[in-house]
């Protein structure tokens, strides 16, 4: 009795698990089609373009451009840049994905281990027009290959409101931070501060503070990329600057700003300056109509750019960086990288380059001289973005751990806790300790 | 003496209920301005002499026609329903079954194996992805709406079992032995007898389980690339958030539109729903 | 009726396989092999493969070394680590007695009879459906320091004179977050309370009243008793929501101003995802597990003891 009862339930697992099994075939069946037809297909996933006119045109003529000439199917993905690294450790983690994945910053060192070497592509563009960009170049390469292939920077400036930089007598833009404060306090007192994030966010918040930084003198590793020499006077003294700047110049609101916040306040017209990408402007252009002063004439006549003002240091940048990793697991390797050569090619790359209309900066040199920098002189300055950017982690190499340190908030965040009260001494010595655990492991 | 009991019950009931139908439903209220609001007066600071947070006079559409014509948005709306949709029936056979069996069945170790089931609920997701982007993969389910057909019961499952559970228990043993004694298997039993009881358990659990799929973000971002594959979460915020800027209008136009479907669904289910987890608690 | 007939069918025809599902252990068997399959494939072996990427050394795509409790050691020395555990208790403690009082006021005003009952009931229920992840974008905007209308409303009630930094400054963050996780908890526990008190018969309530009972004795001694297995399973439910907490602070703050505002799952997510280094983000997680275990048995045991009783 037994027996039979066991056998019978043998049975019956035994059809469950028939049950399952088709069931999982089928399942199996519906998913193996695009599996298959991936062979040819090369997948590039991208940051959503801020500029909406560049993504319509690789949708709608570069990458039909693409299939046509290089006769592969392209798989165009764009998501939330925020949502990129999730994308990327699956992708890598499970060993199937994007043929093509964009980076931002330094972040090609936390997937070096995952991608192919693009050596030979980045020097042949580079020798091609005119060199890359040191900051591009260290940016993607630890000088024994290149993780990533350099695709441009988002040049990062500040835009201000050139009337009431007028209106409190700094007719032409601040050459120091402190100069720049005083200006700020007059502004402040009027009710238009400067804008400025000190949230966790990875585009303004450190493009702001790392080139501040530098420029008191500060830095997190000594050159040997090993010692961290964070706690210095000089950083201190920067922290102590922060502290009266923040509350004397600064919109308060700040410390809870993401990467949009600025842009709405700006246009807004509740702050009168903020560190950003062109994209205030761009978008002031776009909609004249919709965007003007209080005196009603277009804000986009009254917008300029400038550099960060310079510290004792000197005068720093810190860009947001992006390129593309061609990931090992990818299975069409030759065919993603036939691609990046032929978008890198400089017909095609040019058609990218003039919709952005200068808010990407593009990693070669060539591209200074092009005619969308003489188009219009307000976007001249983020023209040498990509030449005078500083790389995370100076004195060192923006290696692993500079990315590690960064995608922390660390140096955001010894300024963030400083304006909200901590003693200055003790915001540095507690980013010290955050740095040494990441630069001693 | 009415008068004074008619002011009573405004105080203490009426009142109340409307204060919290009005802070309950106000970011819905929010949401349907930002959606009909036109660009110019969504920059407008909070402190502005003509900021009109709760009205506008130039009512306009085109957030509405952005969604439909430059997103994938109907698509997405599709592709929520039917995941939600299948996972959840999925989840609500396995629950049933699991909850009948652990609720009313007598066999070894049947405590531990609820406990078991409950403590999967409590493995956090923020850990599993990782490894499940393996299994996806290994099964050849990445980008397909299989993977968060299969996946989404991992959660709902143990909450159904539960729920279940409950509503197993409260009905009492006598109408099965009843049925048995009447010559029905315990087979027949459970399937015409007992969990045509339950329905109204059985929709509750539904409800909270579609609810639970519908909500869901990290998986559907993960296993999903394609635009048309996406889920309504992730495909708003991936496309209408770009670079530095929020489409606000586009971004709550989509969330309204996201949820008020479900909502008049809901409504039709909501007394069942009410009447079913009354089960739960009953003897 | 109809159970007698198909009883009747049963006895006249017996089969094999059919006589073994009399038998209570295959039936529970046969019943709990589909969760089992989905179970154990989707969860116990993706937690088994977690919990030997917390004791390992990996980084993305470079997968380490077994490096026993090294990540968790490094855990113990790390505040933010701590801010982050610290954030997530009171965040759970603080939304689940809100949630339960108020949501239990609700139940208790949605229980009598009013025209548009069925109505308010529906869509009571939306700030839990809607997607978590743009009701909360909603929210966020309304705390948005230069646009925020929750400031405008205040100014105009003439309450404050300057503008509230409800996301930049760490404590009111932490308690605007807390306030969206409220809201949207609210319903799922009014409905299913209210579910609970329509059980209750009135006649006890009645019998109460006529014994000369008040309405808050009423409460405390007829109808609170008897809601209370109910309370505590969706108690359970919401502690267990709460506690592994991700997509409200992801869209809100994402951790900051400062780190002020981590919980568990955000910080597992910037140390295993933005930073890469997935062994230290896997122990983050892990390290969620014993603690919400702990609330966890004990909810269970006071919910026995509860049924018991």
């Amino acid at each position: 009795m037994a027996n039979t009862k066991r056998r019978s339930v043998i049975k019956l697992a035994g059809s469950a698990a028939a049950v399952a099994s088709t069931g999982m075939a089928g399942i199996l069946a519906s998913g193996r089609t695009p599996a298959f037809a991936q062979q040819k297909t090369v997948h590039w996933l991208r940051w959503v373009d801020f500029v909406p006119a560049s993504d319509q045109l690789m949708r709608k003529e570069l990458m039909p451009q693409a299939e046509k000439e290089l006769g592969i199917k392209i798989n165009y993905e764009t998501v939330n840049g925020n949502d990129l690294q999730p994308r990327a450790t699956a992708a890598i983690q499970s060993g199937s994905g994007p043929d093509l994945i964009q980076a931002f910053n330094n972040n090609t060192y936390i997937y070096a281990n995952s991608v192919v070497d693009l050596t030979d592509l980045a020097e042949e563009v580079g020798k091609r027009e005119g060199g890359l960009y040191k900051y591009c170049r260290s940016m993607c390469s630890d000088g024994k290959m290149f993780m990533a292939m350099p695709w441009a920077v988002i040049g990062g400036m500040i835009a201000y409101r050139k009337s009431w930089f007028d209106e409190v007598g700094a007719t032409s833009f601040p050459k120091t931070w402190v100069e720049y404060r005083e200006v700020a306090k007059k502004l402040k007192a009027k009710g238009r501060p400067i804008g400025q994030t000190l949230g966790h966010t990875f585009g303004d918040a450190p493009t702001f503070t790392y080139p501040y930084l530098w420029s008191w003198g500060g830095k997190e590793v000594d050159a040997d990329g090993k010692t961290v020499v964070i706690n210095s006077k000089e950083t201190v003294e920067s922290v102590k600057f922060m502290q009266g700047f923040w509350k004397d110049g600064c919109d308060e609101g700040g410390l809870a700003w993401d990467d949009t916040n600025n842009n709405r306040a700006f246009l807004s017209q509740t702050i009168s300056a903020t560190l950003n990408g062109a994209s205030i402007y761009i978008e002031t252009l776009r909609k004249p109509d919709q965007y003007q002063t209080e005196k009603g004439t277009p804000m986009n006549k009254d917008i300029l750019h400038s550099p960060l003002p310079a510290g004792p240091a000197g005068q720093f940048g810190m860009h947001l960086n992006q390129s593309d990793m061609l990931m090992k697991y990818s299975k069409n390797q030759d065919a993603a990288k036939e691609f990046l050569k032929w978008i890198h090619a400089e017909k095609n790359f040019e058609k990218w380059f003039i919709s952005q209309k200068g808010f990407a900066t593009p990693p070669t040199a060539k591209w200074e001289t092009h005619k969308v920098w003489d188009e219009d002189p307000v976007m001249a300055p983020y023209k040498v973005a990509a030449k005078l950017g500083q790389t995370p982690g100076f004195a060192g190499l923006p290696n692993q751990k500079a990315a590690e340190a960064l995608s922390k908030y660390i140096i955001t965040d010894m300024y963030a806790k400083a304006v909200q009260g901590m003693p200055a001494e003790d915001a540095v010595k507690w980013a010290e300790g955050e740095l040494k655990k990441i630069y001693a492991a | 003496m009415i008068e004074g009991a008619l002011w009573r019950r405004w105080i203490l009931n009426y009142l109340p209920l409307i204060l919290f139908v009005i802070v309950l439903l106000f970011p819905f209220y929010w949401m349907i301005i930002t959606t009909f609001r036109p660009d110019g007066e969504l920059y407008r600071p909070w402190n502005a002499a003509n900021n009109m947070p709760f009205w506008t006079n130039k009512p306009t559409l085109e957030h509405i026609i952005y969604l439909f014509e430059e997103t994938n948005f109907a698509r997405w709306m599709f592709n929520t329903m039917f995941i939600a949709g299948v996972s959840t029936l999925i989840s609500l056979f396995c629950g049933v079954l699991a909850g009948y069996a652990l609720a009313r069945l007598n066999f070894p170790w049947a405590g531990s194996l609820g406990t078991l089931i409950f403590i999967t609920y409590l493995v956090p997701q923020t850990l599993l992805f990782i490894p499940l982007a393996e299994i996806i993969r290994d099964f050849r389910l990445g980008d397909t709406p299989w993977s968060l057909i299969l996946t989404y019961p991992t959660f709902l499952i143990p909450f159904c079992t539960w729920l279940m559970m409950g509503y197993f228990k409260a009905i009492p043993k006598e109408l099965e032995e009843c049925a048995r004694i009447d010559g029905a298997s315990r087979w027949k039993a459970m399937l015409y007898i007992i969990i045509p009881v339950a329905v109204p358990g059985i929709l509750s659990s539904g409800i909270i389980a579609f609810t639970l799929s519908w909500n869901e973000f990290i998986y559907a971002l993960v296993f999903l690339s394609s635009p048309d594959q996406k889920t309504v979460a992730v495909g708003v915020t991936s496309e209408l958030i770009r670079g530095d800027v929020f489409f606000w209008g586009a971004l709550m136009a989509g969330a309204l539109l996201g949820s008020i479907p479900v909502a008049i669904v809901y409504s039709f289910f909501v007394e069942h729903y009410v009447s079913g987890l009354t089960g739960s608690v009953k003897g | 009726m109809a159970v007698t007939a198909l009883g009747s069918t049963e006895v006249v025809r017996p089969s094999v396989r059919k006589r073994k599902l009399e038998d209570e252990r295959w039936l529970a068997f046969v019943l709990l092999l589909p969760t089992a399959i989905l179970l154990g494939l989707f969860i116990a072996y993706p937690f088994f493969e977690g919990v030997l990427l917390s004791l390992s050394s990996a980084r993305v795509g470079a997968p380490g070394e077994f490096v026993w409790f090294k990540n968790f050691e490094k855990l113990w020395h790390d505040n933010i680590f701590w801010t982050a555990v610290w954030n997530t208790f009171w965040y759970t403690g603080v939304t689940t007695v809100f949630k339960l009082g108020l949501g239990l006021w609700l139940a208790l005003l949605l229980n009598r009879h009013f025209r548009g009952k069925a109505i308010v009931r529906a869509f009571i229920l939306l700030p839990f459906i809607i997607p978590t992840v743009l009701s909360t974008f909603a929210w966020k905007w309304m705390f948005d320091p230069t646009f925020s209308v929750i400031n405008w409303s205040l100014f105009k009630l003439g309450l404050i004179s300057a503008r509230i930094n409800w996301l930049g400054d760490a404590d009111l963050a932490m308690a605007s977050i807390m306030v969206v996780n409220i809201w949207r908890g609210i319903p799922f526990f009014a409905i299913s309370l209210l579910a609970g008190l329509q059980t209750i018969s009135p006649e006890l309530n009645e019998a109460a009243a006529i014994d000369g009972a008040r309405p808050w004795n009423r409460f405390w001694y007829v109808t609170w008793p008897l809601l209370l297995p109910v309370t505590m399973v969706v108690m359970l439910f919401s502690v267990i929501q709460t506690f592994a907490d991700f997509q409200l602070v992801y869209v809100m703050t994402g951790g900051g101003p400062a780190n002020a505002t981590h919980l568990f799952a955000t910080y597992a997510y910037q140390i295993g995802i933005v930073s890469g280094l997935l062994s230290e983000g896997a122990a983050v997680s892990l390290a969620m597990f014993p603690f919400l275990f702990i609330i966890v048995v004990a909810q269970l045991l006071y919910i026995r003891r509860v049924e018991v009783r």
